[in-house]
């Protein structure tokens, strides 16, 4: 009825996990992706590292204990001549050994607790929490499809955050009461906080390093959470300060880049780049995008099954949209 | 032979169908359950494969995102609800009273009654699709305030198959839990029970436990939606903060039956193992006791731990540290197992049929789900992985590589004893290399997605990165399809031409194998004395010293 376990299956199922992990192992160390978290740019991302690297220790061990038994009980006991239904050793138990490997894992996980609380502190950034007025604080609200930040000063952007290295950074995350779950993460800038409506959490780290890092929103929040992306670029000091200041003023003329990120954040998501239409309706060469009244409305209102994506917009932000629009109407076909 | 009264059956109910129709027979019921959950395992299988051929590459339009937001919310919805849950209730019903030596379940008609709310609450699910803005679309978790602002109808008929599903499940969950305390034949103490109705007995409670409180949170989510008796409106704001709601509170309802269901999809799967393992070794299981305790130490702790899956919403440090801890206790009596099954095997006599072969590749890949468990549970790493495919490829190893690949093994060695034949081996051996080969390199390199950043349910990215780990799980996918189309291919072929094996083709431990294959309505005509969990073991002991049995 059933064969024995021949060599040859042996050798197929070793052959298969060599296989398996010489195809995995070049493709986990190439730049980006493997088998740890990305490359840390601050103490809370880092943090988080070490602990997974500290669990991954006894992971693997276990991992390999276990299959490695396995594997060795498969070959040793297999049943070779011996009649199918011969019985194997009579064993019922062993009290010691079994409280010996309920007593083990104990220890593991104790030891794994112990390191979380070690490193606790730097991975919610609390240095950086404490910084007082020393920290820069960023409103970030997660709405239906787009973030949008508002710093200090009032200048306001959309998806792409702009922050100072090594100067502590407090994010206060939520989303409108009207709108749904998100969720905030950066990879390489540490721990991800959910955008709930109701509530606000706070986020505190630092960018030790310049560089621009993406992340994405990662709580399914409707139909396109997909495409709600995040950047955070983490500019020299003295640089981000300047443009700081620039974009202030440049949002109080109602010329700053404000519209464009309004554009690309939250109408081409769905009406595509070029205003050539996506999920939703096609929408260059329409009257309503260059008359600001009934654009507003639209925007502040919704219409049909379009959310009423800037019910909340400064009549500043606003008018960057339709000053960018008027300027930079959408030519329905994509260049290049 | 003992007397045995039949009831009088119509003529009606006598035909082919009809007799499936009114059966009460839980052999019958148990065999419908699976039958119409592998039926709606087809149909979730599909939705995935064509979500994996979505993201086989960067800003592929193979799917629209509201059409792929419905199928991740279904294709979840289902292989927890229709699939899964119901196979091991079907196994459950089959095997309970046959491993009980009883007739058949304490409450047959109730029984049917589970059956086909389970039937009708999957139909409402599947047809869901064709409701006015399609199915529902906001995960299988349904989060509020995504679920109550989710416009059109299929999130109304999500929580009405839900609820139908609730009813079902609870009421089977009363039904095997009156049967295991009663029916239990002479001898069968609790200590020599059966490890796989021990499984099924605290899949029972969770069930009872958790349950309700599904039901109470679905109703306040449809109660949110506004409902309309009559031309009487009712719109409450439980998960509404702009009206003093909380959306955190759908959560707490939502997992608190939510994690006890994983193991509610896994004891029963080691409850399999427990069975097979020993008859495929040659040996008792090891550590009866333990084993026994640790189902009932991992169905008390699963009913604390269910904020692990909430580490990103910020609750307090303090809570987080006792999910953490919570979580981290079930990993002991869950190691307790493992350990246990892994001497089983020591100095046994192993053979490798097709069973034996999925409850060694359950031990192996289990393990692994296992372990990622503990990462997620270590709630500063789960600020980092929560809600990436880190978790899916974790969640998919411990519900596909656990509680799948355990079925299949309960499928392959109860299968004689269903239908009085046997599978093909060869084709069964065909069907576990594809499906573990597919498997783990369908899930494998999403660990690695996760790690570097990859939501789970996004129905694109552009990320190129992410492409070639993508592509492997794409094909692995496939390779997956085709071996489970080995396994119906097996089904067929084997239906009219498998061999016929008689009672006991594996000589097991356990009263099911004694009577004859396919048992007879009745189940058996006499039942052995139990005098240990291994009732035939003794039995065959006391023939060869020519004992008899009394």
């Amino acid at each position: 009825m059933a064969s024995a376990v021949r060599a040859t299956q042996l050798f197929t199922i070793g052959f298969l996990f060599f296989a398996l992990a010489a195809f995995l192992t070049p493709a986990a160390l190439a730049d980006n992706g493997g088998f740890t978290p990305v490359d840390p740019a601050s103490d809370n991302a880092d943090g988080i590292k070490d602990t997974f690297l500290f669990v991954s220790i006894f992971a693997l061990l276990i991992f390999l204990l276990v299959e490695v038994v396995l594997v060795t009980f498969i070959f040793r006991y297999r049943r070779r001549r011996r009649g199918r239904f011969e019985d194997g050793a009579p064993v019922h138990g062993a009290t010691r050994l079994e409280l010996l490997w309920t007593a083990f894992p104990i220890v593991i996980l104790v030891a794994i607790t112990v390191f979380v609380f070690i490193e606790l502190p730097g991975i919610r950034g609390e240095s950086e929490a404490e910084a007082g007025g020393n920290a820069l604080e960023i409103d970030v609200s997660g709405r239906q499809f787009y973030w949008q930040y508002e710093y200090p000063n009032g200048v306001i952007a959309i998806d792409h955050l702009r922050i100072p290295t090594g100067v502590p950074v407090r994010l206060a995350i939520s989303a409108p009461d009207r709108d749904v779950i998100h969720s905030w993460w950066i990879p390489a800038l540490g721990a991800k906080l959910d955008a709930i409506p109701g509530t606000v959490n706070t986020l505190a780290f630092e960018a030790n390093r310049p560089g621009t890092y993406a992340g994405q929103c990662t709580e399914l929040c409707g139909v396109v959470h997909a495409k709600m992306l995040a950047t955070v670029a983490a500019l020299p000091e003295s640089e981000f300060d300047a443009w700081l200041a620039e974009r202030r003023s440049d949002q109080s003329a109602g010329t700053s880049e404000l519209g464009e990120e309004l554009w690309e954040g939250v109408c081409a998501k769905c009406h595509g780049d070029a205003g050539e239409g996506g999920i939703a309706p096609r929408i260059a060469g329409s009257v309503v995008l260059s008359d600001a009244e009934s654009l507003e409305q639209i925007v502040r209102n919704g219409r049909g099954e379009m959310p009423a994506v800037g019910f909340d917009w400064s009549n500043a932000q606003m008018r960057a949209l339709t000053t960018y629009l008027r300027e930079n109407p959408p030519r329905g076909e994509q260049s290049g | 032979m003992a007397s045995r009264a039949e009831t009088h059956v119509p003529a009606w109910q006598r035909g082919r169908f009809a007799s499936w129709l009114v059966t009460t027979d839980h052999k019958r019921i148990g065999i419908l359950y699976i039958g119409t959950s592998l039926l709606f395992f087809v149909l979730a299988g599909l939705m995935a494969m064509l979500m994996r051929l979505q993201l086989s590459q960067a800003d592929a339009g193979v799917l629209g995102p509201d059409r792929y937001n419905e199928l991740v919310t279904i294709h979840g919805t289902a292989m927890i609800f229709l699939v899964i849950v119901p196979i091991l209730a079907g196994l459950g019903n089959f095997l309970v009273p046959l491993m009980l030596g009883a007739r058949d379940v304490a409450f047959p008609r109730v029984n049917a009654l589970s059956y086909w709310l389970f039937a009708f609450g999957g139909a409402v699910l599947m047809l869901s699709f064709f409701a006015e803005g399609g199915a529902a679309s906001s995960g299988w978790t349904g989060y509020a305030p995504l679920s109550s602002q989710a416009p059109g109808n299929g999130q109304d008929l999500w929580i009405l198959s839900l609820h139908i599903l609730t009813a079902a499940s609870v009421a089977g969950a009363i039904n095997f839990l009156v049967t295991i305390h009663n029916l239990r034949t002479r001898g069968m103490s609790w200590m020599r029970m059966p490890l796989f109705v021990w499984s099924i007995y605290i899949f029972s409670w969770l069930l009872l436990a958790t349950l309700p409180t599904l039901s109470a949170g679905l109703t306040m989510l449809l109660l949110d939606r506004g409902i309309s008796i009559g031309g009487w409106e009712v719109s409450t704001s439980f998960f509404d903060a702009s009206d003093g709601g909380s959306a955190v509170l759908y959560q707490h309802a939502f997992w608190f039956f939510g994690h006890p269901e994983v193991y509610v999809m896994i004891l029963p799967a080691f409850g399999i193992i427990s069975e097979v393992l020993p008859v495929f070794a040659r040996k008792p299981i090891f550590g009866y006791k333990a084993v026994a305790l640790s189902t009932i130490a991992i169905g008390f702790f699963s009913l604390l731990v269910w904020a692990h899956h909430m580490f990103t919403v910020g609750l307090p440090n303090s809570l987080n540290a006792f999910f953490m801890l919570a979580s981290f206790a079930i990993a002991v009596p869950t190691g307790v197992k493992i350990f246990n099954w892994l001497a089983t095997l020591w100095r046994g006599n192993l053979s490798f049929d097709t069973p034996m072969l999925f409850a060694l590749a359950f031990l192996s890949v289990f393990t692994i789900g296992g372990l990622s468990g503990i990462y997620l549970a270590a709630f500063p790493i789960d600020w980092q992985v929560h809600d990436t495919y880190f978790v899916v490829a974790h969640l998919h190893y411990v519900i596909l590589g656990g509680s799948l690949f355990a079925i299949f093994a309960g499928l392959y060695y109860w299968w004689p004893k269903m239908f009085g034949r046997l599978l093909d081996e060869r084709l069964g051996k065909w069907h576990f290399w594809l499906l573990f080969v597919g498997f783990n390199v369908t899930f494998f390199p999403q660990h690695l997605l996760g790690l570097d950043g990859m939501p789970r349910r996004i129905y694109t990215y552009s990320n190129e990165g992410w492409e070639a780990y993508n592509l492997t799980s794409t094909i692995g996918s496939w390779v997956m399809g085709i071996g489970l189309l080995v396994f119906f291919w097996n089904v067929r072929r084997t239906s009219k031409r498998g061999p016929r094996v008689g009672n006991d083709p594996w000589r097991g431990d356990t009263l099911e194998w004694y009577t004859t294959s396919p048992p007879p309505p009745h189940n058996f005509d006499r039942v052995p004395y139990v005098t240990s969990a291994r009732p035939l073991y003794d039995l065959r002991r006391r023939l060869r010293e020519g004992d008899g049995f009394r």
